[in-house]
């Protein structure tokens, strides 16, 4: 956890308390002028965030006060916060939690500030309606970004291996790692890490079959035959040695630098778009995007485009204008704009992206181009998911494609018992 | 009371006496109470306070965002009728328990009785030995010994030189826990430094008149240095019991807070804290803590019952 409060107002505050406490009365820190935001990232985040908030100090006069933690810490604390009726004004929100925020009040409807203190006039209507929820607008979207495989072209070229194109498959994936099974990089480097525990490669995958992971409703969008299917599929891969053994793809626990892309396990790994940027940051070897593979040549709509986070005003906030001023400032401003990149993803509107094209490094341009030139790989966006997918994922998808991979269930049991769980799950929460 | 307000004997004397009676008491005793203020305010507000919200929150539906509902015994009865995550959690802990208590304790009395032969350096080797102790917990070490039990970490390294090719012993389901019991073995420190001071007490001549009479290293510590250290046993298997029940960073830090490989380290804590934390089930959570409270009272009652079986008071 880090907070960044310079010393002046940190003398301030703890003199206002220690004030408050001797009268008597609680401290008024809620009022205007000063905004507290939350959010979840690194360093890289962090600093180009601050810059924007010392821009808007010095163009408004508003302090806003920032903390960030990483994605694991952020949701406790900020549930924590909300429950002690103390959240921040300005809160990160992600797809996923959007719904559950909205509707239990915990963040306020922005309708009101549209056109006034929130300029949206060249906002992408997708990702305005990405951060909707029951046709009242709850989260502005910091960026669009797309589901990516990341691709260490270094290794690629170390191998004699062509490095995968938007039309790689997952048939020539089998190829592949059998050319870089024979080539033996960096001692038996695997040409894939193993998939069968990701979440939205799974998603992609059941999109490209016109299912979904999850309905509209709220229910599990596929059956036990299309996950018998999945876990087959990573199985053979596995057995081929075209993915990586169960016993390294366990020591990816969640951070860059566990992953089978950064310890040099794997070439390629399923990511999104924006972290080409965090990931680079970490590795010598280069770095690219490409797509995730087709079911086929020539079978798309997997992907799309996705709002990577929101802004949200809490609602408890007694200062709900201000921030969504600063909001407005947030995704406006060319000079902010200047500084965020797209880190956060693509920027939505229309002349923000091009004020600021001129301006991005390589690997910002590559993510640009990317999510800007999705073709025939781009589907619909999905209805967002239901409030046990987190628990879906995390408790039943990772644990069950670990005991698929150490043979302790066969792809054929851990099917069936996917679905049954899955649905015990949603029906629970 | 004074023997003159007891030889009156009235009644109604009896009750004017009684506001002098609270006045001296208060009066006796005041300062203390008023030493005991600091720590008494915050085991109030701080211990209590949440222990009775806790023990509520257990019987309702709480997700934090919206106030708690009643459910009843439901979260107890989900538990034991329909959990297979709580009972594979509770058999990781007991496992773990089980192991790293008796190994940790053996090896922690092994090297008390090594430092107890009066070797130069005595306090130097103290502290060295009690440092993992200090340590232990931390998430640095954590982080340490994942890279010292992965794939291509240190141990694999040094089994390499004698022909052996080691797993990734963290991220493999079969070793993943006993990597975990070996690092809490080696925060052997602290019953470590009481074994020491219980071996200091044994007086010596009694290890000389058993050499004399001929009795064996082995048969002296059977029959004399065990016995009379039974109290210390006793005391710290009761100690590193309740911490083990306990245990939460490595598991969490090595995991990255999931319990895997396959849930083989997911600590009853660390499912606790993922419905709390992660899942947003906060009155789940709670019945679990209340639970754990139970199963580690049962253990210690147990312990405790059993105890006068096998620990030697007496001179």
């Amino acid at each position: 956890m880090t907070i960044r409060i310079d010393r002046r107002h940190f003398l301030m505050g703890s003199s206002a308390l220690i004030a408050a406490g001797a009268a008597g009365i609680s401290p008024a820190f809620a009022q205007a002028e000063r905004l507290r935001m939350l959010f979840w990232g690194g360093q890289a985040r962090a600093d180009r965030t601050y810059a924007v908030t010392d821009l808007y100090q010095a163009a408004k006069g508003t302090d806003v006060e920032g903390e960030f933690l990483a994605w694991n810490d952020y949701w406790p604390k900020l549930a924590t916060q909300t429950a002690g009726g103390n959240a921040p004004d300005i809160i990160q929100m992600d797809y996923r939690y959007i719904v559950e925020y909205a509707q239990r009040n915990a963040i306020a409807p922005l309708d009101e500030f549209v056109g006034g203190a929130l300029k949206l006039d060249d906002f992408d209507a997708d990702q305005l309606e990405g951060g909707k929820v029951d046709g009242s607008l709850y989260g502005i979207s910091l960026g669009a970004n797309s589901v990516a495989l990341m691709v260490n072209t270094t290794a690629f070229e170390e191998a004699g291996v062509a490095a995968p194109t938007r039309d790689l498959t997952y048939d020539e994936i089998m190829a592949m790692g059998e050319a870089f099974n024979s080539a033996n990089v960096r001692g038996g480097m695997k040409v894939i890490m193993d998939g069968s525990g990701s979440e939205p490669m799974l998603d992609n995958w059941l999109r490209q079959k016109g299912l979904a992971l999850y309905t509209a409703d709220g229910k599990l969008g596929f059956d036990a035959d299309a996950m018998t299917e999945w876990f087959q599929l990573w199985s053979q891969m596995r057995e081929a040695g075209v993915c990586v053994s169960a016993e390294d793809q366990a020591l990816d626990t969640g951070p860059h630098e566990t992953t089978m892309l950064v310890l040099g396990k794997a070439a390629m790994m399923p990511s999104n778009s924006n972290q080409l940027v965090g990931f680079q940051a970490v590795m010598q070897d280069d770095i690219t995007i490409s797509s995730y593979p087709r079911l086929a040549a020539g079978v798309g709509g997997g992907h799309y485009r996705k709002p990577s986070m929101f802004f949200s005003v809490a609602g408890s906030s007694a200062n709900k204008e201000a921030a969504a001023e600063f909001l407005s400032f947030f995704v406006n401003d060319p000079e902010a704009a200047a500084v965020l990149g797209v880190e956060r993803g693509i920027p939505c509107s229309a002349a923000v992206r091009d004020a600021i094209a001129p301006t991005l490094s390589e690997q910002d341009q590559i993510a640009l181009n990317f999510v800007a030139n999705l073709g025939d790989l781009l589907g619909p966006l999905p209805p967002s998911p239901p409030a046990a997918a987190g628990e879906i994922d995390i408790s039943l998808l990772r644990t069950l494609s670990q005991e698929v991979g150490f043979g302790a269930r066969s792809p054929e049991d851990a099917g069936p018992y996917f679905v049954t769980e899955a649905t015990a799950i949603l029906n629970r929460a | 009371m004074t023997a003159r307000s007891l030889q009156s004997g009235a009644p109604a004397r009896e009750r004017a006496a009684t506001p002098s009676t609270w006045s001296r008491i208060w009066q006796n005793d005041a300062p203390g109470y008023l030493f005991l203020l600091p720590w008494l305010i915050g085991f109030i507000g701080l211990t209590v306070g949440p222990m009775v919200t806790s023990l509520y929150l257990s019987f309702t539906d709480f997700d934090l965002l919206t106030s708690p509902d009643w459910v009843g015994a439901d979260n107890y009865i989900r538990m034991f009728t329909n959990d297979a995550k709580f009972w594979t959690s509770m058999r990781v802990t007991m496992f773990f328990v089980i192991f790293s208590v008796p190994l940790k304790l053996a090896f922690a009395l092994a090297v008390a009785m090594l430092l107890n032969r009066g070797i130069r350096g005595l306090p130097l080797y103290r502290a060295l030995f009690y440092l993992p102790s200090l340590l232990g917990a931390s998430v640095a070490i954590a982080i340490l010994w994942r890279q010292i039990f992965a794939g291509d970490g240190l141990v694999n390294k040094l089994l390499l030189l004698v022909g052996i090719e080691g797993p990734s012993w963290i991220s493999n389901p079969q070793y993943s826990l006993w990597t975990l019991i070996v690092l809490s073995i080696w925060q052997f420190g602290s019953p470590m430094i009481i074994f020491l001071a219980g071996l200091r007490q044994i007086p010596t001549d009694m290890y000389e008149a058993a050499s004399l009479d001929g009795a064996s290293k082995w048969r002296q510590f059977v029959k004399i240095t065990l016995p009379l250290l039974t109290p210390v046993v006793f005391f710290n298997a009761i100690i590193q019991t309740i911490e083990a029940f306990k245990s939460f960073t490595p598991a969490f830090i090595i995991s990255g807070g999931t319990g895997n490989p396959i849930n083989s380290t997911l600590f009853y804590t660390l499912y606790l804290y993922q419905e709390a934390f992660a899942f947003f089930r906060m009155g789940y959570a709670s019945a679990l803590a209340w639970v754990l409270l139970a199963v580690v009272g049962v253990f210690t009652a147990f312990s405790f019952f059993t105890s006068k079986y096998w620990v030697h008071y007496d001179e």
